[in-house]
């Protein structure tokens, strides 16, 4: 019989060598942990896995395949639908809640751009108040999205402008900006990731996956706009407050040592729905829309409006324009 | 009555004082603005959840009028929301001292505004200027200032339910824009491309805007102070 050639291209002689089977990098390291961790189970006094009741055990086979899931980007349709029953399942037995995940897509022929009119804004903060609830953001950390300026009527220079004010608005002789994630068309963020966490979609909006970040908040350093959070430790949203709609790459739980951000709240405008924040604006200051639509409003204030970018000069391409009446 | 499918929007809707009881009409004249005319033209929309319908939710509940003499972006016809008598609206819960759903009694379910006629029973209402103060306490016209910021500036003596155009058109309370455009007609033409305003619910599909009075108080337009919500505690870093 003549000796298999293990050196074609090609699927490999099946003979029953572990050596000789195909196997690529990550399902290697998938048995060896799996090995490692089995044989410190076996070896140290910590409660063996048999004697774990079956909740327990669940859990801890969910966190085991959710360490060894791979990136999202990456992922098949049927890999990413058992990775969101994983984490909705993992949501109901470690936080009690029952949420909903998606993984919609973009929509073809859409291109997310927002538009901020800085002569309506009165600097209510309606906005961070909806976006915190609608994300699901630390309550804790009090971290916040969206940041508005209080700065002096005649000139903008965020430098000098106040994101901290706490009196009656608006202000005599004030105007209000408000920043956060400017879905830039050229991230600078996405482009110093280590790890290929954080990409821009097909509609514009960078996403993190938060289970590839490895917190080296690098695109924290490189982001212009500060648009960026990091959680120095594991987020806490009271459960009667969780927002159940969630997305894979939006508001889903975050956890220790990740990275996160605005995502124009996509679980809401890839179904047509606004944004939180221009939902809940009270003075009409928001527009949001489809670019790619020459009929949409956004395109209307783009081409009718005196509109500006921040730091345009950074070539960031950001998809959030300024205009005023 | 279907429940409306919209879940996080709805109180939204409901803070801003349109979202209503989803009240199919089945009649419909369509063919005048008198909002004392039973659903003039109203487009009652059937409830539809988001989960069974492409239709934004929230829409589903809304009721809205196509607009007269705008269009929207691209040359698109869009519609305005409109109150129905189900809800304590805007109107009512700015101007109003009086819960409208316990206390208002309305003569005709059909009827989608207030009339006068709904408190004074049986008696004809004499609209005058000077003494505005006498009963309606809460309402203090500041505004036309530059008219005379008094009730038939806007209102029609005869009928202070109807407003009263400068042609001398009378419109009902819902098409109030036709009223606000004869000066402010810069703004109107943003609102209608949505550069001013409010869109509801959704980017896509239908074009559902608020109409001027549900953000603006017709006698005090300017948005009122107030503190706002709490600021950031993180501040930030790394000189951006």
């Amino acid at each position: 019989m003549e000796a298999p050639d293990h050196t074609r291209a090609g699927p490999r002689p099946q003979d029953g060598s572990l050596l000789q089977k195909p196997v690529d990098r990550r399902r290697a390291l998938t048995v060896l942990a799996g090995a490692a961790v089995a044989g410190v189970q076996a070896l140290s006094a910590c409660r063996p896995l048999t004697t774990l009741s079956e909740e327990e055990r669940e859990v801890k086979l969910l966190a085991w395949r959710e360490y060894i899931k791979g990136n999202y980007r990456f992922m098949t349709e049927a890999e990413r639908a058992e990775t969101i029953a994983r984490l909705e399942r993992q949501a109901l037995l470690q936080r009690g809640t029952a949420v909903t995940i998606q993984s919609t897509g973009a929509q073809p022929g859409v291109v997310f751009g927002y538009a901020f009119n800085i002569s309506k804004c009165k600097g209510f903060r309606s906005c961070v108040e909806a976006c915190i609830n609608e994300n699901n953001l630390d309550r804790n950390a009090d971290t916040q999205y969206i940041r508005i300026f209080e700065m002096e009527e005649g000139v903008i220079d965020l430098d000098d402008g106040d994101a901290t004010f706490q009196h009656e608005v608006p202000a005599e002789g004030h105007f209000y900006m408000g920043t956060q994630c400017f879905q830039c068309a050229d991230p600078p963020c996405v482009k110093v990731c280590p790890v290929g966490a954080t990409w821009q979609e097909p509609d514009g909006i960078t996403v993190i996956d938060y289970d590839w970040c490895i917190g080296c908040r690098y695109c924290m350093a490189a982001c212009p706009y500060w648009a960026r959070r990091f959680n120095w430790s594991a987020p806490n949203v009271p459960v009667p407050e969780v927002n159940t709609n969630q997305h894979y790459l939006g508001n889903r739980a975050r956890k220790t040592g990740v990275v996160e951000k605005c995502t124009f709240c996509i679980h809401r405008t890839r179904q047509g729905r606004l944004p939180a924040c221009a939902e809940a604006c009270p003075t009409g200051a928001r527009v949001f829309g489809n670019l790619l639509d020459p009929d949409s409003e956004i395109r209307w204030v783009l081409e009718h409006k005196r509109v500006f970018r921040l730091k345009e000069d950074l070539k960031t391409e950001p998809r959030f324009w300024y205009y005023t009446d | 009555m279907p429940h409306p499918g919209g879940r996080t929007l709805i109180p939204a809707l409901m803070a801003a004082g349109l979202l209503t009881g989803c009240v199919a009409n089945p009649r419909s004249t369509g063919e005048t603005h008198d909002r004392w005319a039973p659903d003039s033209g109203a487009t009652a929309i059937a409830s539809a959840g988001r989960n069974d319908s492409l239709e934004p939710g929230a829409l589903g509940t809304v009721r809205a009028v196509r607009v007269e003499g705008w269009m929207g972006p691209g040359g698109r016809p869009f519609e305005v929301a409109v109150r129905t008598r189900d809800l304590e609206s805007g109107h009512a819960r700015r101007f109003g001292t009086i819960t409208l759903r316990t206390t208002l009694r309305s003569p005709s379910p059909d009827l989608v505004q207030y009339p006068c006629a709904s408190c004074h029973l049986g008696r004809t209402v004499a609209m005058k200027d000077t003494r505005i103060g006498d009963a309606h306490q809460n309402i203090q016209p500041r505004h036309p200032a530059l008219l005379g910021s008094v009730c038939s500036t806007c209102h029609s003596p005869d009928a202070v339910e109807m407003l009263a155009l400068r042609t001398g058109e009378r419109v009902g309370l819902d098409y109030g824009y036709r009223l606000c455009a004869q000066c402010h007609f810069a703004q109107a033409d943003d609102w209608a491309a949505g550069a001013h305003g409010k869109r509801l619910d959704g980017w896509q599909g239908r074009r559902v805007v608020m109409g001027c009075s549900d953000c603006h108080d017709p006698h005090r337009p300017a948005p009122l102070p107030r503190i706002p919500f709490r600021a950031p505690t993180i501040l930030r870093s790394g000189g951006h």
